[in-house]
């Protein structure tokens, strides 16, 4: 059984088509407005005019597609007061709904708005990293239906190897914060975590 | 906002009251018996102690609104070893306990005064460690306008200045009571009601000072924060609720400095009980106003770190 299982996103890939997010809505049954996996949009730049008439600009824009990163310190199950989160031996971390009060503190802790209220029950969901599918060896419903193979899921030691250690940029907060399981391999354009560069261009889908 | 919002402004404000009058009430219980007596002391402060239940009750019952799943709440002590929510629910519950024994022995004269005094000492220490879990409750490392040292230190001011100006209230009251019921009391009584007062006004003129330092340095502090969430929390408060946050500041400055200040005054000299009585009650609920606008902006700046 692997120790840590993680998602791995090529920002050069990504086309922010959001396939991912809506095979997810459809995989969990979602209504419209609760999205487990986002797709954000980070852009920015400017046009400056030259001395000779000329424009020179340096606009940029990507897409960071974010679900739960399934923490090696999870901070929703730090703050949790039901013990209603658990993190399995796979490394993925899961709400029990029966054990939920609905205080919606893990809302207020998680710096990539994994965990969502749901108003019909009344309790707390989020990403399960379609634990259904991996426990029946298949790949989670976002990695399948992404048109341009941008998402992976595997080992995270195994994915650093093939890609890397980066799992923080702009907008994600820092990892050292929840030290998500997640590898990022960003495009020439990508800014990292922290920057100011640019701004998060759709904060209403994400 | 929502109802659940206003639930735990609800809470957070009538149990950091009820801890503050708590609190209160044992050290002028301690200071009016040692100068008039154990008995005139239970006079002046047994009626008072029984109505922080209520007050507490009624907090705990709001809380259960802020919850999408209200039938799990006994879950909510399930995380002690790492949730301050769990510490503070915990906290919430012990306090709940001792006080209620303690308050029940002090009605009914149950066991020695040391004994009770003993309980008592217990039941504040844990009403202490109640408002400090409420505290790091919002400590939360990627809420950064929530993460500063402001947050316990205004929870602790609000704690105190509510249970001053509450304990104020009751005692006015208390003496309207005992001056039908029991008139041959009244002398001792209003002289201790007086006394008591005067200290009342000076800690809530002192707290209110603590208020108006604390919470422009807290703004500044959080303006000039490289953290963009920190950023945005002060454009919460500014752009969306300024006039909100300027009527809070006037509010608890008028409540407990103005209406501290005529209050000290007047309990200075004897013959004035009327306007002290209108006085106390006068700050309370202006204080009251106030600290509860504040909560409500405390949740308001509610900003994160990332997405």
């Amino acid at each position: 059984m692997a120790n840590q299982l993680a998602f791995y996103f090529d920002v050069a890939r990504c086309t922010g088509c959001k396939a991912c997010q809506v095979a997810c809505q459809d995989k969990h049954d979602l209504p419209a407005d609760m999205r487990w996996r986002r797709v954000a949009e980070y852009s920015g730049g400017e046009w400056a005019r030259n001395q000779d008439g000329s424009f020179t600009q340096n606009v940029f824009a990507y897409y960071v597609s974010v679900a739960c990163n399934h923490c090696d310190k999870p901070i929703c199950q730090e703050v949790c007061p039901a013990n209603a989160i658990t993190k399995r031996d796979d490394g993925i971390v899961l709400i029990d709904e029966d054990k939920c009060i609905g205080c919606r503190y893990c809302e207020w802790a998680c710096p990539y708005a994994a965990p969502q209220f749901d108003e019909d029950s009344g309790t707390m969901s989020k990403c399960t990293l379609c634990v259904d599918y991996i426990d029946a060896g298949q790949l989670p419903a976002c990695v399948a239906a992404c048109p341009s193979r941008a998402l992976e899921v595997g080992e995270l030691s195994e994915l650093r190897a093939k890609y890397g250690d980066l799992a923080e940029v702009a907008p994600l907060p820092e990892a050292k914060l929840t030290e998500p399981a997640m590898v990022i391999k960003p495009n020439a354009k990508t800014k990292p975590v922290l920057a100011k560069a640019g701004r998060l261009a759709n904060p209403e889908e994400v | 906002m929502d109802v659940r919002e206003w639930a735990l402004i609800a809470f957070t404000i009538l149990s950091q009251m009820a801890v503050g009058s708590f609190i209160i009430l044992g050290i002028v219980y301690f200071f009016a018996a040692r100068k008039w007596g154990e008995e005139e002391a239970d006079r002046l402060s047994d009626r008072a102690l029984l109505a922080i239940g209520p007050v507490l009750v009624l907090g705990t019952l709001a809380s259960l609104f802020h919850l999408g799943n209200p039938l799990n709440a006994y879950r909510a002590i399930a995380n002690v070893g790492s949730s301050w929510l769990s510490r503070e629910i915990l906290a919430n519950v012990l306090f709940i306990g001792v006080g209620a024994v303690f308050a029940f022995m002090q009605w009914r004269k149950i066991s020695t005064s040391a004994t009770r005094n003993i309980v008592a000492l217990v039941a504040a220490a844990i009403g202490v460690v109640l408002v400090f879990s409420m505290s790091q409750i919002y400590m939360l490392r990627t809420a950064p306008a929530w993460d500063t040292i402001a947050t316990p230190i205004t929870f602790f001011t609000t704690t105190f200045l509510l249970g001053a100006l509450a304990v104020g209230a009751a005692y006015v009251a208390n003496y309207a009571y005992v001056q039908r019921k029991e008139p041959g009391c009244a002398d001792t009584q209003c002289e201790i009601m007086r006394s008591t007062l005067r200290w009342l006004a000076l800690a809530s003129v002192v707290l209110v000072g603590v208020h108006l330092v604390v919470l422009p340095l807290y703004v500044a502090y959080l303006a000039s924060s490289d953290v963009a969430a920190a950023n945005d929390a002060v454009n919460v408060l500014m752009d969306d609720y300024g006039v909100v946050f300027a009527l809070r500041l006037v509010l608890v400055f008028v409540g407990a400095g103005i209406l501290g200040a005529f209050l000290y005054r007047n309990a200075s000299s004897p013959g004035r009980e009327k306007i002290l009585g209108n006085l106390a009650y006068a700050a309370f609920a202006v204080v009251l106003v106030a600290e509860v606008m504040g909560r409500f902006l405390f949740y308001a700046m509610q900003t994160r770190i990332g997405l």
